[in-house]
C-alpha cells in the first residue's frame, strides 16, 4: 500500500523546498514581493497551533506552553478550531478513525497551513508499527512540513521545531501546504485506498484550488472524479441553485 | 472646520487603534506575568493581525457573513468618533452618552448577525451568552448612566468632562459619586468579556463560540475589535468617571490604569456559569449602583 | 363639501367597491390605489391644519339630547389617519398579488380592512366625548371583525378581546355619563373646565375608568391577555394592519381624554398619599411595567407572530410614557414612535407573513438558515429589528432616544431604568426572531424554497427604506408630529432634518447615519481590498469538533436560545405572571359562560345597542336633560 502510493521522504521538503513551489501571480511585481516579504515575516512571527492531540504526546505541551517554556515568547499559542489555526500539530499515532478526523480537521484550517508530525509514531508508526489500525506516515495522508522524532520527543525538541518553522516561513520555505493542493489526487488516492472510494469530506479541495489558483498537474485526477460520485455537495444533496456554489462559479470567470 | 472635523475622523479611529493595540499587548504581558511567563514580543498584536489578514484562503460562510465585518468595522470605528479625548472632540456634540451607549451595541449586533449565518451552533450559542450577559452587565450599567445624567444635568460628554476638570481631583466623577464608579467599574469589566463573565468565548465549552469559523480576515477583525474595544471601554470609563483627559499623557496614563486593574483581576478568577454571572450582575453592581442613584438623586 | 367628507366617502366607498369586487383579481391593486388617493386626501389636509392649527370639519351632524354632534379632525386625528391609511396602504399592496391569491377569503379581508379604516378615520375625527364614544364603539367591533374572521384561536382570542373592549367601553361610557352630568355638554372644552372642578375622589373615578376603558386596546396591563393571540392569528396583511395601528387608537383616546379634556395639572395634582405618586405618575408606572412585562413574555415566545405581537404592547407603553411626561420632547417622543413604530413593525410581521407563505410556519424552532433562499425577506426583517430594538441608524433609536430624554429631564430615573431595561430585553428577542429564521442551519426540507414574489416584497422592502430614512432624516417624520403637537397644546418642538439640538445633549442623525455608512465603507475597504480572497463554503463544511456534518444530522440551535437567562428569570414566569394571567382568563371564561347563553342566541347587536340605549338614558336622567 505505501510503496505504490509513492511515499516520500519526510526530510524531502526540507531538503528541496523549492520543487513544489513556483512563483506566484501575485509576486511578480517588485511591490507586491515587499508586501509578501512583510506577510511571510508576520506569518512567522504569529503561530496558532490546533493541538490534535491523539496520543500520549499530549503530556509534553503544557510544559511548552506555560512558564517552564513559554513558547507565547515567540508568538506561539494555542488556538480551538481549525478555522482559527496555522499549524497542526499531531501529537501521536493516528488511528484510521482519527485519520478521518485529522484530514478533515487539516481541510478545514485555511492556508498557509503547517503540519507537524509529533513522535515516531506519526513517522513510521512508533511502536505501533504492527497495528492493523494505525497509520504508519502521516505525510502519505496529508503533507507535513516537519516531523519531531523521539518517543516521546521533550519539550525542548518541540521548541526546536516551531523555531526551525518559523525560519521556514520567513524564508518562504514552508509551503506543504499547496503540495496538497497541487498533488491532491496523491494524497485523495491514498486516502481513499483506506477508506474506500466513497471517502470524501465536506471541504471542496478541487474548487478550492481553482478559486484560490494553486491548481498543479496532480490536482485533478482519477480519484478526485470518484468525488463527484460520493461527495455531499457534489451531489443533488445539496441542490444546484445554492448561492454559495454559484458564487464559486462567478468568481472562477 | 469641516476639514479639520474630517481629519479628526480619520485620526480617532486610527489613535483608537493604536493604543488598543498597546492595550491588547498590555493584557497578553501581564496575564503572561502573573503566570510567571515572559509574555509576547512588542509587535506581537500586529503581527497576529497581519498575518490574518494576509491568510491565502478564507472561509465565508455567504454574504452575511462577509457584510457583519463591514458592520462590525464600521460600527466600531463610529462609536470611537462619538468618544471625546483631549484636543479631539470628534462628533461628540452631534451625539451624546444615550448615542454612544446605543453605537457601541451595533459592532455586537453585527458579531451576532455574522456569526448566526455561519451556520455553527457553537457560535449561536456563544451569542447567545453573550447578549444574555449584555442583558446581566447593561442593567447595573444602566444605573449608572442615569446617575451620572442626573448629577451632571447633562448627557454631553464634552460637558460632563469639562465639569469633572473644574476642579481638579475633586471634582471627577468617582470622587464625587463613589458608589457608582464602583458599579460602573463592574459592568465595565463585564462588558469587556474576560474572566469572570467571559462566558461567550468559553473555549472548553463552545470553542470560542462566536469565533468558532472565523478564519483569516475574519478573525482579523475580530482581533480589530477586541482592541478597538478595550480602547473604547476604557476611554468611557476614564471620560465618566476619572476626569477625561487634560492632556494625552494623563489621559493614557488613566486609560492604561484602568484596563491594568481590569486585565489584572481577570487573571484570579476562572468562569462563572451564565446564570450566575446575571445573579452577580443583577445583585452587588445593580445594588451599589441603585445606591449611588439614591445618593445622587438626594442632592 | 369638506375634505374630511371627502375622506370619510372614500373610506366607504372602498369598503363598497371592495364588498363588489373584492373577491376579483385586480382588486389588491384597486384597493391599493384607493388608499393612496386617501393619503393624497390626507396630504391636502396638512396645509390647512398648518395654516390654521384649526380641525378640518365633516358636513356630517346630528342632533341628540338638544346637542349638536359632528365630526372634524385635528392635527392629533390626521396624524394617525396619515399611518392608519398608510398602513392600509402597505396590507393591501402586500395582497394584491400572490399572496391574496392564494387567500380563501380575501374578499372578506379586504371589505373588513376598509371597514376598519372608516372606523378609524371615524374615530380620528371625533370632536366631543359621546362622538369618540361612537368611533369607539365602532373601532372595537371592526377590528373583532377583522380578528375572528379566520375562526379557531383567532375567534377564542378575540372573543376574549370583545368581552374587554365591552367592559372597556362600559367604564368609558361610565366616565363619560359622569362628565357629562356636570358639564351638561360632551364638548371637549367644556368637559375640561368642568373636570378641573370635581372633586378629588370623582376624579380619580373618571380617570380609572378611562384609562381602563382604552387601555384595554392598548393592551395596557393588566388587560394585555388578549391581544397577542388575537393579532398573531389574523392573516398576514390583516395582521400587519392590525398590530401597525389597531392598538394605537387606544393612545389616541388616551392622548385625547387624559390630555385634552382632563389634563397633566389634574392628573399631577391627584396625588396619592405616602408613595409620592400622582395619578399621572401611577399610569406612568402602568405603562411601564406593561413595557417590561410584555417585552420578557415576548423573549419566550417560539412563535414568530406572537412574540412580534407581544412586542407590539410593549412598544405601546414607550408612547404612552413619552406622551405622559407632556413636555414638547416627551410628546413629540412619544407619537413619533407611534410612527416609526408603524413602519417597522408592519415591515415585520410582512415578513414574517412571507415566510410563513413559503415554509407554511412561523413556528421558530422549525425555521432556520432561510438567509440563502429568501435574502428580501431577510434585508427587510434586518431593518425591522434594528429598528425594534432602537439602534442606530433606525428610526426606532430617534424616537426612544427622545422619550430617554425626556425622561431624564422630568427626572424619573426609575422609569428610565425601566425603559432601558426593556430595550435591551427587546433586543435579545429580535435577535432570537432573525436568527431563528434567517440564520443558521438550513432546512432540509426548505431547500426548495424561493424568494416571495415581488407583489410581496416591494412594499416590505419600502417599509424598510422608510424606516431608515426617517432614521437618518428624523426631521421628516417631527414635522408631521408637529401638526399633532400643535393640536394638543404642547409646546412646539425646535428640529432640524437631523434631530434636535438641546442644551443637554443633542442628536443629529445626519451625523450619526453618515459618519456609520463612512466607516462601515472604510470597514469594506479593509474588508475586501486589504484581506486577501475569501471563499463561501455550503453549510456543512463547519466545524464541529472534527465531526463529519451532513444533511441527516440536524446541526443548529434554536430551540430554548437563552438557557442562562430562562435559568434566572424563568421560575419568574412560572410564579406570578403565569398564574395572574391564568386566573385571569378563567375569570374571563367564567364571565363568557355567563354570556354565551344569550350571544349563541344571535342578537348580539341587540344587546349592545340596548347597552348604547340604556347608557344615552342614563345620560338624560344623570344630567336632568330635556
Amino acid at each position: 500500500m505505501s510503496e505504490n502510493a509513492g511515499s516520500r521522504n519526510p526530510l524531502q521538503l526540507r531538503d528541496q523546498p523549492e520543487t513544489c513551489r513556483t512563483a506566484d501571480a501575485e509576486e511578480r511585481s517588485a511591490w507586491q514581493r515587499v508586501i509578501g516579504r512583510f506577510a511571510d515575516n508576520c506569518r512567522a512571527r504569529s503561530l496558532f497551533v490546533l493541538h490534535y492531540c491523539t496520543g500520549c504526546g499530549a503530556i509534553e505541551l503544557p510544559p511548552t506552553i506555560t512558564s517552564r517554556f513559554d513558547m507565547e515568547r515567540v508568538g506561539v499559542s494555542p488556538m480551538v478550531t481549525p478555522r482559527q489555526a496555522d499549524i497542526l500539530l499531531i501529537t501521536g499515532y493516528v488511528a484510521l478513525k482519527t485519520l478521518k478526523r485529522v484530514i478533515l480537521s487539516y481541510e478545514q484550517m485555511q492556508a498557509p497551513k503547517y503540519v507537524i508530525g509529533f513522535g515516531s509514531c506519526t513517522i513510521n508508526g512508533g511502536m505501533y508499527w504492527n497495528s492493523y489500525a494505525t497509520i504508519k506516515q502521516l505525510d502519505q495522508y496529508i503533507p507535513t512540513d516537519l516531523f519531531i522524532a523521539g518517543c516521546m520527543p521533550r519539550p525542548e525538541a518541540v521548541q526546536e521545531v516551531f523555531l526551525e518553522l518559523m525560519r521556514m516561513i520567513d524564508a518562504g520555505k514552508a509551503n506543504a501546504w499547496r503540495d496538497y493542493y497541487r498533488n491532491y489526487d496523491h494524497y485523495l488516492a491514498n486516502q481513499q485506498a483506506l477508506f474506500g472510494p466513497q471517502w470524501h469530506t465536506p471541504t471542496d479541495i478541487v474548487a478550492e484550488a481553482k478559486h484560490y489558483g494553486l491548481m498543479g498537474p496532480g490536482t485533478t485526477g482519477p480519484h478526485t472524479r470518484l468525488l463527484d460520485q460520493h461527495a455531499e455537495w457534489a451531489l443533488d444533496r445539496i441542490p444546484e441553485d445554492y448561492p454559495e456554489r454559484g458564487e464559486n462559479e462567478r468568481s472562477e470567470r | 472646520m469641516t476639514l479639520s472635523l474630517l481629519a479628526e475622523l480619520i485620526v480617532m479611529p486610527l489613535i483608537a487603534f493604536v493604543v488598543g493595540l498597546a492595550l491588547v499587548l498590555m493584557m497578553r504581558r501581564v496575564r503572561a506575568r502573573i503566570e510567571r511567563r515572559i509574555g509576547p514580543p512588542l509587535l506581537q498584536p500586529v503581527y497576529d493581525i497581519v498575518k490574518l489578514y494576509a491568510k491565502r484562503t478564507q472561509v465565508s460562510h455567504g454574504i452575511m457573513h462577509d457584510l457583519a465585518i463591514v458592520m462590525l468595522l464600521g460600527g466600531i470605528t463610529t462609536s470611537v468618533c462619538f468618544l471625546p479625548v483631549p484636543g479631539l472632540e470628534g462628533l461628540a456634540r452631534q451625539g451624546d452618552l444615550l448615542t454612544l451607549v446605543y453605537l457601541m451595541m451595533v459592532p455586537m449586533l453585527g458579531l451576532a448577525l455574522g456569526v448566526g449565518s455561519c451556520a455553527n451552533p457553537n457560535g449561536s450559542i456563544g451569542i447567545s451568552r453573550a447578549l444574555t450577559a449584555m442583558l446581566a452587565y447593561d442593567v447595573p450599567f444602566v444605573f449608572v448612566v442615569i446617575g451620572l445624567a442626573v448629577a451632571y444635568g447633562t448627557t454631553s460628554l464634552p460637558e460632563i468632562i469639562a465639569h469633572q476638570q473644574s476642579g481638579g481631583i475633586a471634582t471627577w466623577g468617582a470622587a464625587e459619586m463613589p458608589l457608582l464608579a464602583i458599579a460602573g467599574f463592574i459592568a465595565m469589566h463585564a462588558m469587556l468579556g474576560k474572566e469572570p463573565f467571559e462566558i461567550y468565548v468559553a473555549p472548553a465549552e463552545i470553542a470560542t463560540g462566536p469565533m468558532a469559523e472565523m478564519s483569516g480576515k475574519y478573525m482579523g477583525a475580530l482581533f480589530v475589535m477586541q482592541s478597538f474595544q478595550l480602547y473604547t471601554i476604557g476611554a468611557l470609563y476614564v471620560t465618566m468617571f476619572l476626569g477625561g483627559g487634560e492632556n494625552w499623557l494623563t489621559f493614557l496614563m488613566k486609560l492604561f490604569a484602568v484596563v491594568f486593574v481590569s486585565v489584572a483581576l481577570t487573571n484570579v478568577y476562572g468562569r462563572y456559569k451564565t446564570d450566575k454571572v446575571i445573579r452577580f450582575m443583577w445583585t452587588w453592581p445593580t445594588g451599589i449602583a441603585l445606591a449611588g442613584l439614591a445618593l445622587v438623586m438626594m442632592h | 363639501m369638506s375634505l374630511l367628507d371627502i375622506l370619510f366617502l372614500g373610506a366607504l366607498a372602498v369598503a363598497l367597491a371592495m364588498a363588489l369586487l373584492g373577491g376579483t383579481r385586480p382588486a389588491g391593486v384597486i384597493a391599493t390605489l384607493s388608499y393612496a388617493a386617501l393619503l393624497a386626501v390626507l396630504a391636502l389636509m396638512e396645509p390647512l391644519l398648518a395654516q390654521s392649527n384649526a380641525a378640518i370639519a365633516s358636513s356630517v351632524k346630528f342632533q341628540i339630547i338638544g346637542e349638536e354632534i359632528g365630526w372634524s379632525m385635528n392635527g392629533l386625528g390626521w396624524f394617525f389617519a396619515l399611518i392608519t391609511v398608510a398602513a392600509a396602504l402597505f396590507a393591501s399592496w402586500f395582497s394584491s398579488g400572490q399572496w391574496g391569491a392564494v387567500q380563501y377569503d380575501m374578499r372578506r379581508q379586504h371589505v373588513l380592512l376598509a371597514v376598519n379604516v372608516f372606523a378609524m378615520l371615524v374615530l380620528l375625527s371625533s370632536q366631543d366625548l359621546l362622538g369618540l364614544f361612537i368611533g369607539w364603539e365602532l373601532v372595537s367591533w371592526a377590528s373583532f371583525a377583522m380578528m375572528t374572521q379566520r375562526g379557531g384561536a383567532a375567534a377564542r382570542a378575540a372573543y376574549r378581546y370583545i368581552l374587554y373592549a365591552l367592559a372597556g367601553a362600559m367604564a368609558v361610557l361610565a366616565a363619560i355619563v359622569i362628565i357629562r352630568a356636570h358639564a351638561a355638554s360632551f364638548n371637549f372644552a367644556d368637559a375640561r373646565m368642568a373636570v378641573a372642578a370635581l372633586p378629588s375622589a370623582t376624579k380619580w373615578t373618571v380617570v380609572a375608568l378611562l384609562t381602563a376603558g382604552f387601555g384595554v386596546k392598548m393592551g395596557l396591563l393588566p388587560f394585555h391577555l388578549w391581544q397577542a393571540p388575537a393579532y398573531s392569528e389574523t392573516p398576514g396583511a390583516s395582521s400587519a394592519f392590525l398590530n401597525a395601528i389597531s392598538a394605537r387608537m387606544g393612545l389616541y383616546a388616551l392622548i385625547v381624554t387624559l390630555l385634552q379634556v382632563i389634563g397633566t395639572d389634574v392628573l399631577t395634582n391627584l396625588s396619592v398619599q405616602f408613595i409620592w405618586l400622582d395619578a399621572r405618575d401611577i399610569i406612568m408606572w402602568l405603562a411601564a411595567v406593561t413595557m417590561v412585562v410584555a417585552t420578557f413574555i415576548a423573549l419566550m415566545q417560539t412563535d414568530a407572530r406572537l412574540l412580534l405581537t407581544w412586542h407590539g404592547i410593549g412598544q405601546g407603553g414607550y408612547m404612552l410614557l413619552g406622551v405622559l411626561i407632556a413636555s414638547p420632547l416627551g410628546t413629540a417622543g412619544g407619537l413619533m414612535h407611534v410612527m416609526n413604530y408603524g413602519i417597522y413593525q408592519a415591515a415585520l410581521i410582512l415578513s414574517v407573513a412571507s415566510v410563513m407563505h413559503r415554509t407554511g410556519t412561523s413556528d421558530l424552532d422549525r425555521l432556520g438558515g432561510l438567509i440563502t433562499r429568501m435574502p428580501l425577506s431577510y434585508v427587510t426583517m434586518l431593518m425591522g429589528i434594528i429598528g425594534l430594538a432602537g439602534l442606530p441608524p433606525m428610526n426606532g433609536f430617534v424616537s426612544k432616544w427622545m422619550i430617554y430624554k425626556s425622561l431624564l429631564e422630568g427626572r424619573e430615573p426609575l422609569l428610565l431604568a425601566l425603559a432601558f431595561v426593556t430595550t435591551l430585553g427587546t433586543i435579545l428577542s429580535v435577535y432570537k426572531l432573525i436568527h431563528n429564521i434567517f440564520l443558521g442551519q438550513l432546512r432540509q426540507e426548505h431547500w426548495e424554497i424561493r424568494e416571495a414574489p415581488l407583489s410581496m416584497t416591494v412594499p416590505m422592502l419600502l417599509l424598510g427604506a422608510i424606516c431608515f430614512v426617517t432614521g437618518a432624516m428624523p426631521g421628516l417624520t417631527l414635522q408631521l408630529v408637529d401638526r399633532a403637537q400643535a393640536a394638543i397644546g404642547v409646546p412646539l418642538l425646535a428640529h432640524h432634518l437631523g434631530g434636535v439640538t438641546l442644551a443637554t445633549g443633542s442628536l443629529n442623525m445626519l451625523w450619526v447615519v453618515g459618519t456609520m455608512l463612512a466607516m462601515m465603507g472604510m470597514g469594506a475597504v479593509i474588508f475586501y481590498l486589504l484581506g486577501g480572497r475569501h471563499r463561501a463554503v455550503h453549510q456543512y463544511d463547519n466545524y464541529a469538533g472534527g465531526h463529519f456534518l451532513s444533511a441527516d444530522l440536524r446541526y443548529h440551535f434554536s430551540h430554548e436560545f437563552y438557557p442562562g437567562l430562562a435559568r434566572v428569570i424563568g421560575p419568574w414566569y412560572r410564579g406570578w405572571i403565569v398564574r395572574a394571567e391564568a386566573s385571569l382568563i378563567r375569570l374571563s371564561d367564567i364571565i363568557g359562560h355567563a354570556w354565551r347563553g344569550s350571544f349563541d342566541a344571535g342578537i348580539t347587536p341587540l344587546y349592545v345597542m340596548a347597552a348604547l340605549v340604556a347608557g344615552l338614558l342614563w345620560v338624560r336622567s344623570a344630567g336632568g336633560l330635556p
